[in-house]
């Protein structure tokens, strides 16, 4: 075909997909595109093809899932990376009456009357140092909660209690071989167990707790004295690590700040399992609990840090984890190959720290290209700063008047306080260095004033060049804290158009009523544009437990489920089934009808309920 | 022995699933064998009936529930339809027993299907009966997925009784496997041997300013053998759609360019795809949602921009991917603020280097 004609459609080139094939840019764009893309592109081993444009057309796809935490708005988010369209809101911890989840008998029985949630990081199962795209776990900093949501469904399938502790903050997930644990740990210490108020907080404690990521059950606890918020794995599936910044054990914010050092803690995952298996343990509400305490375990070091540490991330070589010093300009570099020697006696924990480099004024978090660069949110002086790992390792070795902060490669100024900060598939081993999002906690003036309470600011960044290149301001919704931003095709062949009907037991072949008692069930289907019965007379105070089966094939295809005046709505997906149980305690006539665009006569989908 | 009757309202569902489909857009009508072929006798085969006057055989009567059920309209349901046609092929007379169209939804009353019915009389369904060529859509202009659908369903039909009754033979040898040998072609190499068909439209070609720039600019091909699919789709995506596939499936995918789509929308709220089907010997290929799977990228080297694209899976195990088969696409544009089609036909024949020798 012509070649001419390509050029006025303004293409934008794809790389092919096979390992090796280069980017493909025509000639009118490749000028343009000159030096945006950094030299390591091709790097990007099997990957989607990419369209280096942070403008996403009509009708194209996003190249990244992102996925985001919801903050105390409870839910997680689906945000298309580049384009940061939100595609989705998965509901968690929070009721969500668009979809019904709080409100059918199915999601009632995750959440237990529980509709506040507090979710701060998502992260995805691992098959050796990669996602598998199979599950999603986030945690609930308010309730102590845990949750998964499988991704086929895109929607929370377990949600576990973690008792022993309070303010569960950072959470994440093994990362070699494959999942099998989920850690998350407890920043607020607490009386463990929580029985005795008059407790002083000197005998309070922090807990780290391991999930089973299958099972979702809990595998143990570690008792602590440090509090810890957030958290790690390393890629050789020996360790998790955490921050704490209140080794004080202090209840004011002057106590928290009282030492001048705290700690960025590790677990030896073979020791815990040693001792789980050995039967030394407490069980506290029905737990298993190790010790893990100063000078009464061997389950974990203590590695002193700049007092009131923040973020811990672990580099896509797995060589180095990086501790944000919050109230420190620097960053501590600790080189995770040594690790084993503290456990085993043979090097001080202070040894593991090879770097300590300066970076700004409140460090917080840091993420990472794939080339060796680290990128470091700075809280106070709101920048991203982009550093070399090696060189500064390298100038810890120089006399403090050569190291010139040489080390940092670019810093960019970001509107306005970062508080995140992640690339694409940063917490991979897999980091393609395409993208980086700024997740910033105050907006101010980047968009239309909508009153004294305002969103958030996230911004997107181009990491392909040298330089951070600020190309896009979206505004999210309370509040977004931690994301991860995962290549497209690890997860859309994991997602499905319609579930499998039959999964559910409950799933409805045949409308009808059946009554046991003053307990009726109303079964239903849901075909565009009729709901399987067209009324059901019911008596007042009988308990209705109505069950709801989409049986419209076609995907994209939802119904819902509304009855008027009793405060019920839901909405079923292609072959989905719901439930919900009510108590008719209202005389008269009542119409339910669908809420949920469906067909042409998609106002005329409805049936009475008539209650007498 | 003549003028069958059959009973109004024997509802012979195929699940419990769908027993309360609406009864306001269920149509269902008497018929007798007559009405689609007048003889004076009728002589019952297996699945057909042949028509006799005066001892002659004049002709061939069928219902499509006993062939093409497969083909299901935007209601979900099969169109139960009653044709006739003579002893040289061509229709005598085609009649709706059962549908539940929702056409009346925009507005057409039955009327109006029954006048896009009637213009089969006449037709040869040797020598083809497409939607937009030899058979208008203007009778049910919106109802693009019934026309498409209830072609499908007469075109079938009628064709797979003419082969058993042997009006039409078809070549009966056996397919040939695919050449599993993956070599790494450019797009020139591929368009050259014919891997890939190109159809393009140009605006001068619809009427529209603009001359001979393109309105669709649209390639498709087979993605099976590892030469054509791997080249196109990328490893990954090949990798995903052969996985996908069960015993007997093919695909096929479509990409195009231009202000004009081949996808069109039908298939959002429809499920089908209305703008385009397969056609191979007496079989007719339509895809639903359930088919499909976004095609966004194109990874051979040199390979025209891509707009819109998708996979599309071929259910059916009867399509061999050794022999040829067409390409149906209505194009649908604007003129003067008028919805209209211009119907393109493209043949495909796997070059045999993509197969076993």
């Amino acid at each position: 075909m012509s070649l001419d004609r390509r050029k006025f459609l303004k293409y934008l080139g794809v790389a092919g997909a096979a390992a090796g094939t280069s980017m493909l840019v025509s000639e009118g764009i490749k000028t343009k595109e000159k030096g945006a893309i950094g030299p390591l592109t091709a790097e990007a081993q099997t990957t989607t093809p990419q369209k280096h444009d942070y403008e996403v057309k009509p009708g194209e796809l996003d190249a990244y899932y992102g996925f985001w935490s919801g903050g105390h708005s409870g839910e997680v988010r689906i945000i298309g990376v580049p384009s940061m369209r939100e595609i989705k809101r998965i509901p968690v911890f929070n009721m969500d009456v668009a979809t019904g989840w709080g409100i059918t008998n199915e999601s009632k029985a995750l959440l237990k009357g529980r509709f506040c949630g507090d979710t701060h990081h998502v992260h995805g199962s691992y098959n050796n140092g990669v996602y598998d795209g199979k599950y999603l776990f986030v945690n609930d900093k308010l309730n102590n909660r845990v949750a998964r949501i499988r991704t086929d469904y895109m929607e929370t399938d377990k949600i576990v209690d973690v008792p022993n502790i309070q303010g569960m903050h950072g959470l994440f997930t093994q990362r070699y071989p494959k999942t099998e644990w989920v850690v998350c740990n407890g920043e607020f210490q607490v009386p463990v167990p929580n029985t005795n108020p008059s407790q002083k907080p000197a005998d309070y404690n922090g807990i780290h707790t391991v999930i089973d990521a299958e099972k979702m059950e809990i595998v143990c606890q570690v008792l602590m004295d440090e509090n810890m918020d957030l958290a790690a794995t390393d890629y050789g599936g020996r360790y998790s690590m955490t921050t704490s910044y209140n080794i004080e054990k202090g209840v004011t914010v002057s106590e928290m700040l009282g030492s001048d050092y705290d700690y960025m803690l590790v677990f030896h995952w073979d020791r815990m399992k040693k001792a789980l298996k050995d039967g030394k343990y407490k069980v506290i509400n029905g737990v298993k609990v190790l010790e893990g305490r100063e000078g009464k375990s061997d389950l974990t070091i203590r590695i002193p840090v700049p007092k009131n540490p923040h973020g811990i991330n672990v580099s896509p070589d797995g060589k180095y984890a990086i501790c944000s010093g919050k109230v420190s300009p620097t960053c501590s570099v600790i080189e995770i190959d040594k690790i084993e020697d503290v456990f085993n006696g043979k090097l001080k924990p202070k040894d593991v720290i090879i770097a300590q480099p300066f970076i700004g004024l409140g460090p917080l978090h840091t993420t990472f290209d794939g080339k060796g660069n680290a990128y470091t949110s700075v809280f106070i002086d709101s920048t991203n700063v982009k550093w070399n790992i090696q060189k500064a390792i390298d100038n810890e070795k120089l006399p403090e008047e050569k190291k010139k902060n040489s080390h940092i490669i670019d810093v960019l100024d970001v509107n306005y306080q970062v508080g995140h900060i992640m690339a694409t598939m940063a917490e991979t081993k897999e980091a393609d260095g395409q993208w980086l999002v700024s997740l910033n906690k105050f907006s101010k003036d980047r968009f239309l004033n909508v009153g004294p309470l305002k969103n958030e600011c996230e911004q997107l960044v181009d990491i392909t060049g040298e330089k951070l290149k600020l190309v896009h301001d979206s505004a999210a919704y309370l509040e977004p804290h931690d994301c991860i931003i995962v290549r497209r095709d690890i997860i859309e062949k994991h997602v499905k158009d319609r579930y499998n009907m039959f999964d559910n037991p409950l799933a409805v072949t045949k409308s009808g009523v059946e009554r046991k008692g003053k307990k009726v069930t109303v079964r239903l289907t849901a075909n565009a544009p009729v709901f399987g019965l067209t009324e059901v007379n019911l008596k007042k105070g009988e308990e209705v437990t109505v069950i709801v089966t989409n049986h419209d094939e076609i995907s994209d295809l939802d119904h819902g489920f509304a009855l008027s005046n009793y405060n019920i709505n839901f909405v079923v997906a292609p072959f989905q089934t719901k439930s919900v149980t009510f108590i008719a305690d209202k005389p008269g006539v009542y119409w339910a009808y669908c809420t949920n665009f469906c067909h042409a006569l998609h106002l005329e989908m409805r049936m009475r309920l008539i209650v007498t | 022995m003549k003028n069958i009757m059959v009973l109004l309202f024997i509802f012979v569902l195929s699940s419990a699933a769908f027993a309360e489909k609406p009864k306001f857009l269920e149509h269902r009508y008497e018929y007798k064998l007559e009405d689609v072929l007048k003889a004076d006798k009728y002589e019952k085969k297996d699945r057909y009936w042949e028509a006799y006057t005066g001892g002659k055989l004049v002709g061939y009567i069928l219902l499509s529930k006993d062939w093409t059920t497969q083909h299901v309209g935007y209601s979900g349901k099969h169109m139960e339809t009653l044709v006739g046609f003579d002893t040289k092929g061509t229709i005598t007379g085609v009649k709706i027993i059962f549908h539940a169209e929702p056409i009346v939804l925009i507005g057409l009353k039955e009327d109006n299907y029954d006048n896009f019915i009637k213009q089969y009389t006449g037709k040869s369904i040797l020598q083809g009966m497409s939607v937009g060529n030899e058979i208008k859509m203007d009778a049910i202009t919106g109802a693009t997925v019934t026309a498409v659908v209830q072609n499908a369903i007469i075109a079938e039909s009628a064709k797979k009784v003419a082969g058993t009754a042997g009006l039409i033979k078809y070549a009966q040898q056996k397919g040939h496997k695919l050449s599993k040998k993956f070599d790494t072609l450019t797009w020139k190499e591929l368009m050259d041997t014919g891997a890939v068909k190109n159809i393009l439209v140009t605006q001068e070609d619809i009427g529209q300013q603009g001359g001979k720039e393109p309105y669709i600019d649209l390639y498709f091909g087979l993605v099976g053998p590892p030469s054509i699919g791997k080249n196109v789709l990328g490893e990954r995506t090949y990798a995903e759609v052969m996985e996908s596939l069960k015993e007997g499936e093919s695909a096929v995918f479509i990409f195009s360019n231009g202000p004009g789509s081949f996808k069109g929308s039908g298939f959002a709220r429809g499920g089908v795809f209305e703008r385009f089907n397969l056609e191979q010997d007496d079989r007719q290929y339509v895809f639903t949602d359930k088919d499909y799977k976004i095609l966004t990228d194109i990874a051979t080297k040199d390979a025209p921009v891509l707009k819109e694209g998708g996979v599309f899976i071929v259910r059916s195990k009867d399509f061999d991917q050794s022999k040829p088969f067409k390409l149906k696409l209505i194009i649908g544009y604007r003129s003067s603020n008028e919805k209209k089609f211009k119907p393109v036909i493209s043949e495909y024949k796997l070059p045999d280097k993509f197969m076993e020798q």
